[in-house]
């Protein structure tokens, strides 16, 4: 049976904060190049600023001639709202199983909380929060802003019980990869519930950030 | 806080992307209005302006009145064990505006592009249709001890939220007593609506045994509650399916 490309748009809300009215330039791309044929990908770069940010890539492990999944996140720029299209395109070959190794295509500095901040008005500046404890583990987000507009957010730091991810993830990115991860765990699944990942300690580290830029 | 909404589409019989992408982009529209008009992080938003005490409720949108109404009924439904209305700095309907902004975006979807529409609101999903002809969207649970894994996968009609510590670290809190104490690790609840089973997922987190009782005798809505030791407790029509690969 021939599938027809699943579109996946995805809308970055922060219904109790954070980063819809403010523009991310991240631009995240999930996703290998699929092996199998018949596949489409629909990638639509628009990096409206000037390559801040980071690149997170996954790359599915074929499992035979199983599912190829290509997705690519474009956080739009500018000085508006902060949308993030997601077009994802599978194709399902004759295999099930899929695996999924994250490979960060950048990696960050993963500075001690320090602050580097201009303060010429309208230019590009950056403060890293306060590392915070929360639920895993020590989390700090660094803030880039352009005069009053934010226009990235990224975990500088995040220290997982030992295991400390030495990759810079766009936030945003986190529950998109968590969830894709997730659900090539099980090929007949089409979506993954779980409680919002969103952490308290993120959201104080960002104050504290913000604050830092007097923002 | 930031929450990641993705809307995918479903048909076995193929669709115009393009099709897609404007019914997605009307879909954004819809979020970024929602979240215009309840965010309690912004302070010019309605909502925050309403619990400022600066505008009335007559002055608010009707969107903000429409959502309270519902966070009146849930409570009602739920025996108070969801309670917006119990937090120190007045109503916080946030619990319910991810559930409820979901659910109404299917609307664009009705008569769409496609079959099959799943809309994720950071974990919480509504649905419309099916993955393809004849099929029943299929939705992997996370395992509350491990969220790198699932617990289960559950067939899912129309709806089915979660709650849980996991994510987030305690933001439950009992609206009788006020302690943060949880029964569970997570609890997910499936049923027509979303906004409601919410609130019932929400409900299950703290009211745990006797807010299970009651969510059984309920009709339409089913859930699953799973406790740090891996046991698990369900309503007797809640089906869970082991993780196949």
């Amino acid at each position: 049976m021939k599938r027809a490309p699943l579109v996946l748009a995805g809308t970055v809300v922060g219904l109790t904060g954070l980063l819809s009215f403010r523009t991310p330039t991240a631009s995240v791309s999930l996703g290998p190049l699929p092996t199998t044929p018949g596949t489409t990908t629909t990638t639509s770069p628009q990096a409206g600023g000037s390559g801040r940010g980071t690149t997170t890539t996954t790359t599915p492990h074929q499992g035979g001639s199983g599912q190829g999944t290509t997705t690519t996140t474009t956080h739009t720029g500018g000085s508006g709202q902060g949308t993030t299209t997601t077009t994802t395109t599978p194709t399902r070959g004759s295999g099930g199983g899929t695996t999924t190794t994250t490979t960060p295509a950048t990696t960050t500095t993963t500075a001690p909380p320090a602050t580097t901040t201009t303060t010429t008005p309208g230019s590009t500046r950056s403060a890293i929060g306060a590392s915070v404890n929360y639920f895993y583990g020590v989390i700090s987000v660094k803030v880039t802003a352009r005069g009053t507009t934010i226009t990235n957010v990224t975990i500088a730091s995040l220290s997982d019980g030992g295991n400390f991810r030495s990759q810079s993830i766009d936030n945003q990115s986190i529950p998109i990869l968590e969830q894709q991860a997730l659900a090539a765990q099980s090929a007949n699944i089409q979506g993954v519930g779980g409680a919002s990942y969103t952490s308290a300690g993120f959201e104080r580290s960002l104050q504290s950030a913000l604050t830092q830029l007097g923002l | 806080m930031g929450t990641v909404i993705t809307t995918s589409l479903f048909d076995d019989a193929g669709f115009s992307v393009a099709d897609a992408e404007e019914v997605t982009a009307e879909c954004d529209h819809w979020f970024q209005h929602v979240d215009a008009t309840f965010s309690t992080w912004k302070p010019e938003s309605p909502l925050s302006r309403l619990r400022r005490g600066e505008i009335r409720l007559d002055d608010v949108p009707g969107e903000i009145r429409t959502v309270l109404e519902l966070c009146r009924s849930a409570r009602t439904i739920t025996g108070g064990w969801f309670d917006p209305w119990a937090v120190s700095d007045g109503v916080d309907p946030t619990g319910l505006v991810k559930g409820w902004s979901a659910q109404e975006a299917l609307r664009f979807f009705i008569d769409g592009p496609a079959r099959g529409v799943m809309i994720n609101a950071a974990g919480d999903i509504a649905t419309l249709g099916g993955p393809a002809a004849g099929e029943t969207f299929h939705v992997g649970i996370v395992d509350p001890r491990d969220p790198h894994r699932l617990w289960g996968v559950v067939a899912v009609q129309d709806a089915i939220a979660t709650s849980g510590l996991y994510e987030r670290g305690h933001h439950l809190w009992n609206p009788r007593t006020g302690s943060t104490d949880v029964e569970f690790a997570s609890a997910s609840v499936s049923g027509p609506d979303l906004a409601i089973a919410d609130a019932w997922a929400t409900a299950l987190m703290v009211g745990g045994q006797s807010a299970f009782e009651r969510l059984e005798r309920t009709p339409d809505y089913e859930g699953l509650a799973i406790g740090d030791d891996g046991r698990s407790v369900s309503t007797s029509g809640f089906v869970c399916s082991p993780v196949t690969s």
